[in-house]
């Protein structure tokens, strides 16, 4: 299967030192996403968002409908050309927004990998696994015989047995989780920095989504690699993730790590959303359930979006929207924990 | 005993001379007012089941009995009864609602199919009780689907499927498309309607932790097998089979701790990989 | 809990300055078809061959053709037999399709094979080859060439239905309305058929657009409409002989039919972006 071949040799650092842990491999700041919605009126989807990534760093994205995660996901790899993003996104340095079309496409696959939700919509169902997995590498100049071993090194890294074997079969012949680690062959062959998995395992039932998150656990450790975790699901992100930020409706709500998130979480969603979730430990009469429903991107309540849900509102949350600011050993942008309203 | 199933089998026609069997002797029953969940992982027949329940899809082998009525063959007034009190909500809440009806109609269908309502007045009467009753507001009847949430539809679904008044509702993993903070909401009103209603609710679902939060009764089945079936406490607290328990543990808790121990043993002994 | 609010509503309707184009083109085209021949003066069907092949002028805005008659008032008249026979056979052949795959899907088994397998014979049928057939044993006239192409043409419109019932049968709001006990009748005018017609209004759009243009074809080569009918592929016949000397005979009627098949193939394209199911979304 012939590709256009760009060259795009970037080195692709396999002797190099890993990161150290603990620096900011992705920094946004005041990131905003509007986008041109069929019906003329630009939209703000995402508004103002402040977060690092540090290198070797597992970092949870959480959201409902309308929250604007994946979005945010999107546009750190510039994927949605009718996306408009403003503010800062900086990369190892780079500023991403300044890259060419051309330069970004280097990135994309080569330092910050992604996996999406859908493994069988992502793969050719005519090209081999063998062969998918291989290109990452190949239209950035390795070799064929060079880039057949590295996809097999991966497969195998990745827990797919006889990956020797299958390397020249079809993805129609794999079950879904394996679908999913071919996938994420895919996306960590070229050895990236930072892996950006949106809901990977949403679609794959929960003995699967157990394993691949197993394996991604691994993999990650074992090569440092940083970590953004897109879900909704709070099950998989207790199990995976060193640091939680809960977005909604565009925002960031709360940043915190996930021991502290889980155990005493600050703002009210996040509350909410912890207490929502029906748990296979414990027995209760009645489920929690925040009342209403996000609001929709194009009508965003004045003042704090999610105050007209909050049990725990009061006067400024109708009329102000709250910064986020440091609260104990996270962050959090509510009004309750605000030093000015108290 | 309100709804059994005896001996069900049912397979597909994969190629000319080949079939797969996708179920196979599958037994159960259902009592009025009981909570019976259906759990698995995809592949189970979980839903093949809840279809045949409805009869939507013919089974090779087996009975279903509803009622005395042998749901299978049901002809003429027997079969109409059936419809009427054997209901079922879907789980795409994009795909469930005919998107050229207004909510209105589609709640007031079943009104006039079975012919429960004295005239359109008296229909429409109905539909905003019945709106009332699963949380939407009257004055949207004339709105279309579109105009509505995931889980505002969801609830029109219900509406739609309750207001003939059903002794039995077939639920089909009803809330895993939805937003967490809207399943516990639809959660907790199928659980407060099967309560008002004396429903008995079959609840078809892959998430553990919703089917033992709603269902005192549960059937676990793996490749159109059933594995284990029993009471929520004995199936949670004292899981016989080794699936079952397979199942229960790989359901992500969120709790942390808990989490990275549960990792932290698997790495130990690494389990059968399915 | 209200339902969201729906501010595109209105915005809907808004028109971008194509389709405002695109629809005041359509309306024009119609007013011909409505009025060219009441507002027409009578001179459009008789001879005056002493003002044979004038061109253009004040008098005559597009010439006159080789009987001396205007050829713009002739143009005008020509689109009720052009266009309103496309409409007229599209919307024909298409009820036909429709009911074709309808009773199809709806019927038992052996019928829905047996109106298919008749479906396959029809679309091997080449309309222009039945047409000349028409034409031979009815005698050339636009009526034979209508009667043609409404035989030829439902086939397709039927096979595509037929799939489109299938595929929308498997909705689960289909299974649902089942589930409530809805008659088969219902269930196909109420729920599959509505749900269905889409793709449906895009064809007819653009089956007009080619029609316009196959009818007009069928009269140039003589199978259709004959001279002194105002037709335009007629009329483009009858001025073959003339291109190099009275170009207008030739240009006028062949811009006018080319201009009403662009017309309703862009009618099409705009139906198809508006139905788009992701502009649809609230």
């Amino acid at each position: 299967m012939s590709m256009a071949r760009l060259d795009l040799r970037s080195p692709v650092d396999t002797s190099g030192p890993t990161p150290a842990a603990g620096r900011p491999l992705l920094t946004a700041r005041g990131l905003t996403v509007d986008m041109q919605l069929p019906g003329k009126k630009s939209v703000r989807i995402v508004d103002g968002l402040d977060f690092d990534i540090r290198a070797g760093e597992r970092v949870a994205l959480v959201g409902e409908s309308g929250s604007g995660k994946s979005v945010t996901a999107r546009a750190l790899m510039r994927l949605d050309r009718k996306a408009r993003l403003s503010g800062e996104l900086t990369f190892d340095g780079v500023d991403l927004q300044r890259l060419s079309e051309r330069e970004m496409n280097r990135y994309r696959g080569g330092t910050i990998g992604m996996v999406f939700q859908d493994p069988m919509s992502f793969l050719d169902p005519l090209m081999t696994i063998g062969d998918q997995v291989a290109e990452t590498l190949r239209i950035r100049g390795v070799g064929r015989h060079q880039a057949r071993r590295r996809a097999l090194a991966t497969l195998d890294e990745l827990g797919v047995d006889r990956a020797a074997e299958r390397l020249d079969s079809y993805p129609h012949e794999f079950s879904g989780g394996m679908r999913q680690r071919v996938v994420l062959a895919m996306a960590i062959v070229a050895e990236p920095k930072l892996l950006i998995a949106d809901e990977p395992t949403t679609a794959l039932d929960v003995r699967v989504q157990e394993q691949v998150l197993d394996v991604l656990d691994d993999v990650s450790r074992r090569r440092g690699l940083a970590v953004l975790f897109i879900t909704h699901d709070l099950g998989v992100v207790a199990g995976f993730t060193d640091r939680v930020i809960v977005m909604y409706s565009g925002r960031i709500v709360e940043d915190a790590a996930v021991d502290d998130i889980f155990a005493a979480p600050q703002h009210p969603y996040t509350q909410g959303l912890i207490q929502a979730v029906p748990r296979i430990d414990r027995v209760s009469e009645r489920l929690f359930a925040i009342p209403g429903a996000p609001p929709p991107i194009f009508a965003r309540p004045e003042g704090c979006a999610f105050h007209p849900r909050c049990g725990q509102k009061f006067a400024p949350c109708a009329l102000r929207q709250p910064a986020l600011e440091p609260s104990g050993a996270g962050r959090v942008a509510c009004h309750l924990y605000s030093s000015s309203e108290r | 005993m309100l709804l059994s199933v005896e001996h069900l089998d049912k397979s597909y026609k994969t190629g000319r001379r080949s079939s797969t069997q996708v179920l196979h002797d599958i037994s159960l029953s259902v009592n009025q007012g009981d909570a019976l969940g259906l759990v698995g992982e995809s592949g189970s027949g979980k839903s093949t089941i809840a279809k045949c329940m409805l009869r939507l899809i013919r089974p090779e082998q087996g009975r279903i009995v509803y009622d005395g009525i042998d749901v299978v063959n049901a002809r003429g007034a027997d079969f109409r009864r059936f419809r009427r009190e054997v209901q079922m909500v879907f789980q795409d809440p994009y795909g469930s609602l005919n998107p050229r009806m207004s909510v209105g109609e589609l709640i007031g269908e079943g009104l006039l199919v079975h012919k429960l309502a004295a005239n359109a007045a008296a229909r429409r009467e109905r539909v905003a009780e019945m709106m009332q009753m699963v949380g939407l507001t009257p004055a949207d009847m004339d709105r279309y689907p579109r105009s509505f949430s995931g889980g505002q539809r969801q609830r029109i679904a219900i509406a739609r499927a309750l207001v003939i008044g059903p002794r039995i509702l077939v639920c089909d993993e009803p809330v895993a498309a939805l937003d967490v903070s809207v399943q516990a909401q639809v959660i907790n009103l199928l659980q407060d309607l099967q309560r008002q209603l004396n429903l008995a609710i079959v609840f078809v679902a892959h998430d553990l932790a919703v089917v033992r939060h709603l269902c005192e009764s549960i059937v676990v089945l793996h490749k159109g097998r059933i594995v284990e079936t029993g009471d929520r406490d004995a199936i949670f607290d004292a899981p016989q089979d080794a699936y079952t328990r397979a199942l229960i543990a790989a359901v992500p808790t969120p709790d942390p701790q808990a989490a990275r121990a549960h990792r932290a043993r698997r790495r130990q002994s690494p389990a059968t990989q399915a | 809990m209200a339902a969201t609010s729906r501010p595109k509503a209105t915005r809907a309707l808004a028109l971008s300055p194509l389709e405002g184009f695109v629809l005041a083109l359509l309306l024009l085209l119609l007013a011909m078809v409505a009025a060219g021949p009441i507002l027409a003066p009578d001179t459009v069907y008789t001879s005056d061959i002493v003002n044979a092949l004038q061109p253009p002028s004040a008098e005559h805005w597009l010439g006159t053709d080789d009987q001396g008659r205007d050829v713009f008032w002739r143009v005008v008249v020509g689109a009720r037999a052009t266009l309103l026979s496309a409409l007229l056979v599209v919307t024909l052949y298409s009820m036909i399709g429709v009911a074709v795959a309808t009773i199809a899907a709806a019927g038992p088994r052996w019928l829905d094979e047996t109106l298919m397998r008749i479906t396959d014979l029809g679309m091997a049928l080449p309309s222009m080859i039945v047409a000349l057939g028409l034409a031979a044993a009815l005698g050339a006239s636009l009526q034979s060439a209508i009667i043609a192409m409404s035989l030829t043409g439902w086939p397709i419109t039927a096979r595509i239905l037929r799939a489109v019932i299938r595929q929308t049968s498997e909705a689960q709001f289909v299974s649902g309305a089942q589930v409530l006990g809805v008659s088969k009748w219902r269930l196909m005018t109420r729920h599959v058929l509505p749900n269905s017609l889409d793709v449906l209004i895009v064809k007819w759009a653009s089956d007009v657009s080619t029609t316009v243009l196959v009818l007009a074809g069928l009269s140039f080569i003589g199978v259709g409409a004959q001279p002194p009918s105002a037709e335009w592929g007629a009329m483009i016949a009858a001025g073959r002989s003339y291109v190099a000397t009275a170009w207008w005979t030739v240009v006028a009627p062949g811009v006018a039919v080319a201009v009403t098949s662009i017309a309703f193939g862009l009618l099409g394209d705009i139906i198809q972006v508006r139905n788009d199911p992701s502009l649809r979304e609230a």
